[in-house]
């Protein structure tokens, strides 16, 4: 009789659970079907994953951990999974942490318009990473990096590169991939002709001169994305910030300078300008690679972020970087280093110690050599030893010289602003007076916003 | 039709005072019920665009009486300062509003003529119709970008070299590096691309106009462009509404073709008011609130304007 009762219980048990099942099986797939359509793919496998990580636990006294990293580099999935798995090995050795590491990689298109949704809607990644000129002040101010100052990898920063990350004197995040730029040089152009990367305006004028007479277009113009002519920006400022006018950007700040004081920036510009290839503004950055390594033109105004494209596009072809000159003081002829993808911890890391040990691991005095080397990436920290490339050697040269400054720190609106109006003055639409002007109104706008 | 609806609804009537009667269930409980059948139909339809749209609209709207940038927890109401602002004090915000009005313009006139043109050139065909159509309409399947690209590929690269090989030296120009000749690059690549499907929508509409009203007219000694004027026009107005709602609408929110063929530019020659809003939000300085202000000027533009234009023409269609 009893038994009779409680198998009665247990299937009207049974029975209710299976409607309940319904319902929440029902609710479930509404949920997971609302979800599927907003999220974005490289995140549908998160909750397995973590529920799995967590769920495998009872092995001995391990801790077990799940990292949220964020890169949006989809091209170094390989190494970054290789590294990861190096670095949860690690863990486990020391520090008897079963790490699991939730790599989450978008296009680098959207993935800073992904981390920013995360972050304002309180699911901050534990590490994620960001452009180190471009979004670590608003980040900052914002505050979602954690100052990492008193982390051992602090030390191992080269000086020419820590300033890069480094915001109201604490570091908050460590570089990943660092530039080193002025203009490109064709190496066989220069070496036939018996030229030398000029020093002044005065001899790039001569340059220019010399290859002209030989017939040679001095340099490739390719205007048709604005973030090519803005380049000038940078190269100009820094070059005067650095010798003459060095407390512009910060009156610039204040609302206190005016773009009026970097009027001898057109004189490097109207030279490359008058003396470049046709049809400019229809030529973009791929393009212009392209005909840059079939000898089309002797220099180009960019960085060797195109060397992947250049030499992809003729695979023999030698180019050098160097410095350009802005004026006829050679001192200002300086190379612009700068830094883009670097590793910032998030304040609100449940497992910061673990995340922690990840910032420091990227910068091991063991594994990070051959991390970077694989990468492709410059060194960045005294640990680096490995061979580079022959344009990175070139431009390190400048910089162990001391000629060399840090990325002057603009506004982004005023890059793009620059671009703009350089590719309308270009196009004869406006004058100098008119691009020095926007400028001054896109600094005073970016002043009012982030008062 | 109209009798057999008028008796469905009487006996819906009849039914439910029926039911009142016997005083089981109250006439208005009985709507109630109706109704709520009714939503639970579009439920699912209902949800999804309340979700995606509604929603994100209704949170834009919101955000565009803010100073917020996008990344931060805080912001602050500023009223109806963001709105003074665009169309007050920036300039390239006008200008956009401008240079896409001018777009607007060209596009609804020559989106509609040619494919009316178009469509009547092939219905006056028999047997390669279908040819023809599928040729008209294949621009339509290319995402807008894609063509875009591909375009910008012709422009550039395509057309000097044909220029060089042939005399043709007019087609030989800046097409998207010179500000006034490309505002015509984005007027070709846009009705390269949109034509189709206006014509597909007058097709259909032509192949509805009675013929018995076309054989009248041919009896009393019309034209061919008296009949299409006086009898084939006013029998596929109600198309032409529709075809202007589209194209009006599709015009005031172009983005793609102006993205991919020049980014806006040269400076901000071509820029038109989405790339506007892009800009502002996603690479200025990050105004989020800024931007949903200006997309809710558009919204009220195009809403006014399109409202404007259905009112008007629905007045002039008529029915067989």
């Amino acid at each position: 009789m009893k038994a009779l009762h409680q198998r009665q219980t247990i299937r009207e048990v049974a029975i209710q659970m299976k409607k309940s099942w319904k319902s929440v099986l029902a609710t479930v797939l509404a949920a997971a079907l609302l979800a599927g359509c907003g999220a974005n793919g490289g995140n549908s496998g998160g909750a397995d994953s973590e529920a799995a990580a967590s769920g495998s636990g009872g092995s001995g006294e391990a801790k077990n951990v799940t990292l949220k990293v964020f890169i949006g580099a989809p091209r170094f999935k390989e190494h970054f999974d290789k590294f990861i798995a190096d670095f949860a090995a690690k863990e486990k050795a020391e520090k008897n942490i079963n790490v699991s590491v939730q790599l989450e990689m978008p296009n680098p298109d959207n993935a800073s318009q992904i981390l920013k949704t995360r972050l304002a809607s309180n699911d901050a990644p534990d590490i994620f990473a960001l452009h180190a000129v471009n979004e670590i002040p608003s980040f900052y101010k914002a505050g979602y990096l954690e100052d990492l100052s008193d982390q051992p990898f602090v030390g191992k920063l080269l000086d020419s590169v820590k300033p890069s990350v480094t915001i109201d004197g604490k570091v908050v995040a460590v570089p990943l991939e660092t530039l080193s730029w002025g203009y490109l040089y064709n190496k066989k152009i220069f070496a036939d002709l018996g030229l030398t990367p000029p020093q002044t305006l005065t001899e790039m004028k001569a340059v220019v001169e010399k290859l002209k007479a030989n017939n040679i277009t001095p340099f490739l113009l390719s205007y048709k994305e604005a973030w090519i002519p803005q380049l000038f920006l940078p190269l100009a400022v820094g070059a005067i910030v650095n010798t003459e006018n060095p407390d512009f950007i910060e009156r610039m700040n204040k609302n206190e300078g005016s773009f009026s004081e970097m009027k001898a920036m057109f004189d490097i510009i109207d030279l490359v300008n008058a003396n470049g290839t046709d049809k400019a503004l229809e030529v973009g950055g791929d393009d212009g690679a392209a005909a840059f390594a079939n000898g089309k033109a002797a220099m180009w105004v960019q960085g060797p972020w195109y060397a992947e494209t250049i030499l992809s596009a003729n695979p023999d072809f030698e180019f050098g970087v160097a410095p350009l000159p802005i004026n006829d003081n050679p001192d200002a002829t300086m190379i612009n280093l700068s830094t883009s993808t670097s590793l910032a911890v998030s304040p609100a890391s449940k497992n910061k110690e673990v995340a922690l040990d990840f910032i420091n691991y990227v910068l091991d005095d063991k594994a990070s050599n051959a991390f970077y080397q694989a990468l492709k990436f410059n060194p960045v920290a005294k640990v680096h030893t490995f061979e580079t490339y022959p344009w990175v050697n070139d431009a390190m040269a400048y910089v162990k010289e001391g000629k060399a400054y840090q990325d002057p720190s603009m506004p982004q609106s005023v890059k793009d602003e620059v671009g703009k109006g350089l590719q309308a003055y270009f196009a004869g639409q406006i004058g100098q007076d008119d691009v020095l002007s926007a400028l001054d109104k896109a600094w005073k706008a970016f002043n009012k916003v982030n008062k | 039709m109209e009798e057999r609806g008028r008796r469905f609804l009487s006996s819906i009537l009849l039914y439910s005072s029926a039911d009142f009667r016997r005083g089981e269930i109250g006439v208005p409980l009985k709507r109630y019920k109706k109704y709520v059948s009714l939503l639970m139909f579009t439920a699912p339809a209902f949800l999804l665009y309340a979700v995606f749209l509604l929603i994100p609209t209704l949170g834009g709207m919101f955000y565009s009486f803010t100073d917020w940038n996008g990344l931060n927890k805080s912001y602050h109401f500023v009223g109806f300062a963001n709105f003074a602002e665009a169309l007050g004090e920036d300039s390239d915000f006008v200008h956009s509003l401008w240079f896409t009005l001018k777009y607007v313009v060209f596009m609804v006139v020559l989106q509609n003529a040619i494919a009316l043109l178009l469509a009547v050139l092939i219905e006056t065909r028999t047997r390669s119709k279908g040819f023809f159509r599928t040729v008209f309409f294949m621009p339509n399947m290319i995402s807008i970008i894609i063509s875009s690209f591909m375009w910008t590929f012709v422009f550039t690269q395509v057309l000097p070299q044909i220029a060089e090989k042939t005399a043709l030296a007019f087609l030989d120009q800046s097409w998207i590096g010179n500000p006034s000749v490309s505002f015509y690059s984005i007027l070709i690549v846009s009705l390269w691309n949109g034509v189709g499907y206006m014509l597909i929508i007058y097709l259909a509409a032509l192949q509805g106009v009675p013929q018995h009203l076309k054989e009248a007219a041919v009896i009393d000694g019309a034209s061919p462009f008296q009949r299409f004027l006086h009898v084939t026009v006013p029998m596929i107005t109600h198309a032409i509404t529709i075809c202007f709602f589209l194209t009006l609408n599709g015009a005031f929110k172009v983005f793609e073709v102006v993205y991919g063929l020049t980014g806006g530019g040269p400076g901000r020659s071509t820029q038109v008011i989405t790339l506007n809003i892009y800009e502002e939000a996603f690479s200025n300085n990050f105004r989020y609130g800024y931007a949903s202000a200006k997309s809710v000027i558009l919204f009220v533009m195009i809403l006014i304007i399109t409202f404007i234009q259905i009112s008007v023409m629905k007045k002039r269609e008529v029915e067989a």
